[in-house]
């Protein structure tokens, strides 16, 4: 790039997060929604890198205790996110195992995982792939809440399935862990400001 | 399109930064139906449409309609040897309550109606005050918790989630969905029509524009 480009930064100015309106950077609150306003998200990699951490402790007991326990006549199991999974696998359900483990597995897991990475990035300075970051990083807040599906499938089961004595299903703890990891990550996504990492691209250029 | 635009001449009110990478852009010059994208990470901006307010109110009325319907009538039924038991919408919230998870039953009635519910009544109470071009001090705290509760909205997850658990269960026992179902799988595309039918950036210029007039 010949010369610098033009963001709003650059003119003095910062973007309404909420209402995308250009403001001057001094002021405090945006005029035209009232939302407070600030030129980068404050205290991004501080706020991401700390929620993240506590969805990564969260991920254990979701993934420990059991999610579902199901009562059959006299005999109660209890399952794990994962033992479901295996249990569908077993029983031939290929499809639908398939997806459980992408939405509660390869989803929550890939996106701490991502965000931890973009963390990093930013915090050793890399002046490359600007661009696939920001994409990796609208993938990672675009899927943060279909992790639910699994505490939904819980739910409906549970209101669906309660056959007096003969078969009764019940939320297990993990639901509430899993709920709180969906939640604390989404909440790590939407702190972390991508525009942190154009920044550092275009002080490498300058 | 392509409108990195340099000269102070611009009005700030016509510009906004890409929320991803805060390059500016024009937005004045778009016209009926026109995208703009960022030219640099290609993060979606804005689009322009004249009727845009029609077209909000009506998906989100039809909505509302459907939403009310999808909470009043049977969801799904499930019968296995010889008994049968049936679930409506919001007790997917109410089990939970019973199960002493109250927190749990909080969060999914938020997420899968009270979210999307609100929402849409604050739109409906938006846009009719546009439309009417009606001064109401109330626009500002209306349009700002719209914008605020959109991420925390799931109705596209938990009909996901519904169609699973019903390959899940279809196999243990007959599974017969109910009026609610349908209702609900109307309400999830409508829902999503209605949120994407109302751009941040427009809607937030109309409001602007009619406090000035």
């Amino acid at each position: 790039m010949s010369k610098a480009p033009i963001t709003a930064a650059s003119r003095g100015l910062s973007s309404c997060h909420l209402c995308l309106k250009l403001l001057s950077s001094e002021l405090h609150h945006c005029p035209r929604c009232g939302a407070r306003a600030h030129l980068r998200k404050p205290d991004s990699l501080q706020r991401t890198l700390a929620l993240l951490v506590t969805a990564s402790i969260l991920y254990i007991p979701a993934n420990i205790l059991p999610i579902m326990i199901t009562d059959q006549l006299d005999n109660s199991i209890e399952s794990t996110i994962l033992g479901g999974v295996v249990l569908l696998i077993e029983l031939g359900s290929l499809p639908i195992a398939a997806v459980i483990f992408i939405a509660s597995m390869m989803i929550p897991l890939s996106k701490l995982l991502v965000l931890f990475y973009l963390c990093w990035s930013v915090h050793r300075g890399l002046p490359s792939t600007v661009r696939q970051r920001t994409l990796v990083y609208r993938a990672a807040e675009f899927i943060g809440k279909w992790s639910m599906i699994d505490v939904f499938v819980v739910a409906i089961l549970v209101a669906l399935i309660h056959l007096s004595d003969l078969l009764v299903i019940r939320p297990g703890a993990a639901t509430i862990a899993f709920a709180a990891v969906v939640i604390v990550s989404m909440l790590a996504a939407e702190s972390f400001d991508p525009r942190i990492m154009w920044d550092q691209m275009e002080d490498d250029d300058a | 399109m392509d409108t990195i635009t340099a000269d102070k001449s611009n009005q700030t009110s016509d510009c906004l930064a890409c929320p991803s990478c805060d390059l500016v852009f024009d937005i004045s010059v778009l016209q009926d139906g026109e995208v703009a994208r960022c030219t640099r990470c290609r993060h979606f901006l804005t689009i322009y449409r004249a009727d845009e307010l029609n077209h909000v109110l009506a998906f989100t009325s039809a909505a509302l309609i459907f939403l009310v319907m999808a909470c009043s009538f049977p969801f799904m039924a499930f019968k296995s040897s010889g008994l049968e038991s049936v679930m409506t919408l919001p007790e997917t919230a109410l089990k939970l309550w019973g199960y002493d998870m109250p927190g749990l039953a909080f969060l999914v009635a938020a997420f899968i109606i009270v979210i999307p519910a609100f929402i849409l009544i604050l739109i409906l109470a938006l846009t009719g005050a546009l439309k009417l071009e009606r001064h109401n001090k109330w626009l500002q705290p209306t349009g700002r918790l719209i914008f605020l509760l959109q991420s925390w909205s799931m109705v596209e997850v938990f009909f996901i989630g519904v169609l699973v658990s019903l390959v899940k269960i279809a196999k243990m026992a007959t599974v017969v969905m109910g009026v609610s179902f349908w209702a609900y799988a109307v309400f999830s595309v409508l829902f999503i029509l209605a949120t994407s039918a109302l751009d941040r950036a427009q809607c937030w210029r109309r409001i602007e524009a009619l406090n000035k007039s």
